[in-house]
C-alpha cells in the first residue's frame, strides 16, 4: 500500500511582536518614505545592540518593521521604549506590541513569519498614532506572567476596535506607574503594621483597662530609660496608684 | 487567375488579419484616401437591439475621447465608425512586440523595466487628464517599439464596453483579472488610480517575472488581488533600489486612497529611481515564469468576494519576509527550535497569589511587614 506522505507541519511558537510602524507612510512622497525607512533602519539596529541576536527576529512591513522577540515579553517593552525615544528626532513612530502566535512561512527568498501575533501588532500600531506605544492584553499577560509585578508599568487605555473590527483592550506605557505601585503598597504595609499592632494593644485595653494599661507601659518605658541610663531601676509602683497619682495632679 | 477578393469595412481596404482577440479582430489594412496603412480593430456589436444602441452610443463617445489622445506614449487614432454590425478604429500600426511576449522571453533589466512603466505612466497620467481611464492595462496592451518607445494600446474599447462604472448593467465585470484593482474586480466604480494599480502590476511583473496576482481560476486571482500584500521586489532581487520598492508598494495599495492619486506622481518618482539606477551598473534578470492574459468576462454579483473584513486584515498584514537587513536565513530556525520546547508554544499563564508573593517584591514586602506586624500585635495582646 502506498504510504500517504508526510506533511511536515512547522510548529507555532508565542513570542512578543514589537511592530515600528512609520506614522502616514503609505500617504509621503516615495523620496520621503526612503528617508524616513533609512532613519527606521538606523534606530533599529541602535536598539537591538541590547539584545542578543538569538533571542530575535526581525521582519520586513510595508511601513515599518517588526521585531519578534521571542523569550522575554520585557525586552520587547523595552526595546519599544527606546526605539521610540531613538525614533523622537523627527521619526514619527507609533508602535504596536502583541503576544500571540506566529509560525514560519514561505520558502527562499520569501522566508519569513506569519501568525496572529504579528497581525494584531500591526493593527495596534494603526491605532496608536504618532509617537505613541500601545501594547494589548494578552502582551500585559504575557509580561505578567514572565516577570509578576511589571505589568504596572502599563495603564489601561480603553478598548479599540480595529479597522478589521476586531476589539482590542489595549495599555499604555507608564514608566512611573511601577514607582506609584511602589508608593502604594508601601501605604498598605503602613496601615497593615499600625492596624496589626493597634489590635494588639485594643485588645490589652479590653482586658485591663485604658488606665492599668496607660500605667503599666508608663513603668515599662522608664524602667527601659532608666536601664539606658545605666540607673538601678526604681521599683515601680504599683499601676493603679501611679493612675491616682496621675490624677491627683 | 483569381483577383483576390477586395474586403472592405468602412472606407478601409483589409490587407490580412493582424490577430484576432474575445472582444474582436484586428486587421491591417489600407485607408485609399490617404494611401496609409493601418490597424483595424473591430468589436461585433450585440445583436439585441437595446444592447446594440447602448454598445453605439458608448463606443462613439468613448472613441472620441481616445481619439483626442495624442500623445508619444498612446496608440493614435485616425478614425472610428460602424458598419452594419461590426465597429471599427482605425488607429497606427505599430511595428514591435508586446510587452507581454517580451516578459516571457524574460529579458527585461531593471533600468529598462523602470523606463517602460515610466512611459505607461506618462501616457496614463495624459489620458487621466482628459478623463479617459484605461481600465485593461496589462502587457498585452503594451506595445514596445524601436529604440525603446512604448505605446499603450486599447484605449477606448475597453472604456466603451465598461461604460461608467466597471459593470455592464447586467452585472458583469470586463478586463484581466490579474491586472486588475481590488475596487474594479469588485465591480466598484474606477477612477484613475485603478489604471496605477494595473500598471503597478505590470511593473512588479517586469521587475520580478513573476505574476504578482496567480490563482488556477477567477475566483482565486479574485482573491488574491483583494487580500494578498506583495513582498517587496528587492526581495527577489535585492540589487533592486529600495525607492522602487515603495513606489511598487504605493501603487499596489488596496485601498485607493492611498494609491498614487495621479499617474504623473508615479512618474516623477519613477524618474527619481532611474536616475538613482543610472547611477548603479544595469544587471540583468531572467526567469522562466510565463503568463497568459486574457480578457475575461464574469459576473461579479455572482462571484462578489465574501466580506470577512478580520480574516482579510489577518491575511494582509500577517505575513511578513525575513529582514535582510538584520537577519539572514537561519534566523527562522530560532522559531523551530523554541517550537520543541512547550514553554513556547503555549499561552502565557494566569498568575496566582501564591506565584505572585514569591515572584513579585512589592506584595512580598507586605506580607512580611503584615506578618511582623501580626507578630507585634501579638506580642502585645499576651504581654
Amino acid at each position: 500500500m502506498a504510504k500517504a506522505p508526510q506533511v511536515q507541519i512547522q510548529p507555532s511558537v508565542f513570542a512578543s511582536v514589537a511592530f515600528l510602524k512609520i506614522h502616514d507612510f503609505g500617504r509621503r512622497p516615495v523620496v520621503e518614505q526612503a528617508r524616513l525607512r533609512a532613519q527606521l533602519e538606523a534606530a533599529v539596529a541602535v536598539v537591538l545592540q541590547d539584545l542578543k541576536e538569538d533571542a530575535r527576529i526581525v521582519l520586513d512591513a510595508a511601513d515599518g518593521i517588526a521585531l519578534v522577540v521571542l523569550d522575554d515579553p520585557r525586552a520587547a517593552l523595552a526595546l519599544a521604549g527606546r526605539a521610540l525615544a531613538a525614533g523622537a528626532a523627527g521619526l514619527p513612530l507609533s508602535i504596536g506590541i502583541n503576544h500571540g502566535a506566529v509560525k514560519q512561512s514561505g520558502k527562499g527568498k520569501h522566508e519569513g513569519l506569519l501568525g496572529d501575533g504579528i497581525a494584531v501588532a500591526a493593527a495596534i500600531a494603526e491605532l496608536a498614532g504618532p509617537k505613541k506605544l500601545l501594547v494589548t492584553r494578552e502582551f500585559r499577560d504575557a509580561l505578567e506572567d514572565a516577570a509578576p509585578g511589571a505589568e504596572a508599568a502599563l495603564a489601561g487605555a480603553g478598548t479599540h476596535t480595529d479597522a478589521s473590527l476586531r476589539a482590542h483592550a489595549l495599555y499604555r506605557h507608564e514608566p512611573r506607574g511601577a514607582a506609584r505601585r511602589g508608593a502604594r503598597y508601601a501605604a498598605a504595609a503602613a496601615v497593615a503594621v499600625i492596624a496589626l499592632a493597634g489590635a494588639g494593644v485594643a485588645f490589652r485595653v479590653s482586658i485591663e483597662g485604658f488606665d492599668r494599661y496607660a500605667a503599666r507601659m508608663e513603668a515599662q518605658a522608664m524602667q527601659a530609660v532608666a536601664r539606658l541610663r545605666g540607673e538601678a531601676p526604681a521599683a515601680a509602683p504599683p499601676p493603679l496608684q501611679r493612675a491616682a497619682k496621675r490624677r491627683s495632679r | 487567375m483569381a483577383k483576390k477578393k477586395d474586403i472592405r469595412i468602412g472606407r478601409y481596404r483589409i490587407l490580412d488579419e493582424l490577430g484576432r482577440g474575445a472582444m474582436g479582430v484586428v486587421y491591417r489594412a489600407e485607408d485609399p484616401s490617404l494611401d496609409r496603412i493601418v490597424a483595424l480593430k473591430t468589436i461585433s456589436l450585440s445583436d439585441a437591439d437595446e444592447d446594440r444602441k447602448a454598445y453605439e452610443k458608448r463606443f462613439m463617445l468613448e472613441a472620441k475621447a481616445a481619439g483626442k489622445l495624442t500623445h508619444p506614449n498612446i496608440v493614435t487614432i485616425f478614425d472610428y465608425g460602424e458598419e452594419e454590425d461590426v465597429a471599427y478604429m482605425a488607429m497606427e500600426l505599430l511595428e514591435g512586440e508586446d510587452l507581454r511576449a517580451r516578459i516571457r522571453k524574460g529579458d527585461i533589466p531593471p533600468m529598462e523595466a523602470v523606463e517602460i512603466a515610466l512611459q505607461i505612466a506618462d501616457g496614463l497620467g495624459f489620458a487621466h487628464e482628459f478623463g479617459v481611464v484605461h481600465r485593461d492595462i496589462k502587457p498585452g496592451n503594451i506595445m514596445l517599439l524601436e529604440r525603446g518607445a512604448v505605446k499603450i494600446m486599447d484605449f477606448g474599447i475597453a472604456r466603451m464596453r465598461h461604460a461608467d462604472a466597471s459593470k455592464t448593467s447586467t452585472g458583469m465585470v470586463l478586463g484581466t483579472p490579474r491586472y486588475m484593482s481590488p475596487e474594479q474586480i469588485g465591480g466598484q466604480p474606477v477612477d484613475q488610480r485603478s489604471d496605477i494599480f494595473s500598471l503597478g502590476t505590470v511593473l512588479y511583473e517586469m521587475l520580478t517575472q513573476t505574476s504578482l496576482f496567480a490563482g488556477q481560476d477567477v475566483n482565486q486571482i479574485a482573491h488574491s488581488v483583494a487580500n494578498t500584500e506583495p513582498a517587496p521586489p528587492s526581495h527577489a532581487h535585492p540589487e533592486l533600489p529600495q525607492m522602487l520598492d515603495f513606489i511598487v508598494a504605493r501603487a499596489l495599495k488596496k485601498d485607493p486612497s492611498v494609491r498614487y492619486q495621479d499617474a504623473y506622481e508615479m512618474a516623477a518618482d519613477l524618474r527619481d529611481v532611474l536616475a538613482e539606477m543610472r547611477g548603479r551598473a544595469p544587471s540583468r534578470d531572467r526567469g522562466d515564469e510565463h503568463d497568459k492574459t486574457q480578457t475575461l468576462r464574469f459576473d461579479a454579483a455572482a462571484e462578489k468576494l465574501p466580506v470577512a473584513p478580520a480574516a482579510n486584515a489577518i491575511a494582509r498584514e500577517t505575513r511578513l519576509p525575513l529582514s535582510r537587513v538584520f537577519d539572514s536565513d537561519a534566523a527562522l530556525g530560532r522559531v523551530e527550535a523554541r517550537g520543541k520546547r512547550e514553554r513556547f508554544t503555549l499561552p502565557p499563564k494566569r498568575v496566582g497569589l501564591f506565584r505572585r508573593i514569591w515572584q513579585d517584591r512589592l506584595p512580598r514586602r507586605l506580607l512580611v511587614a503584615a506578618l511582623l506586624a501580626a507578630g507585634l500585635g501579638v506580642l502585645i495582646a499576651s504581654s
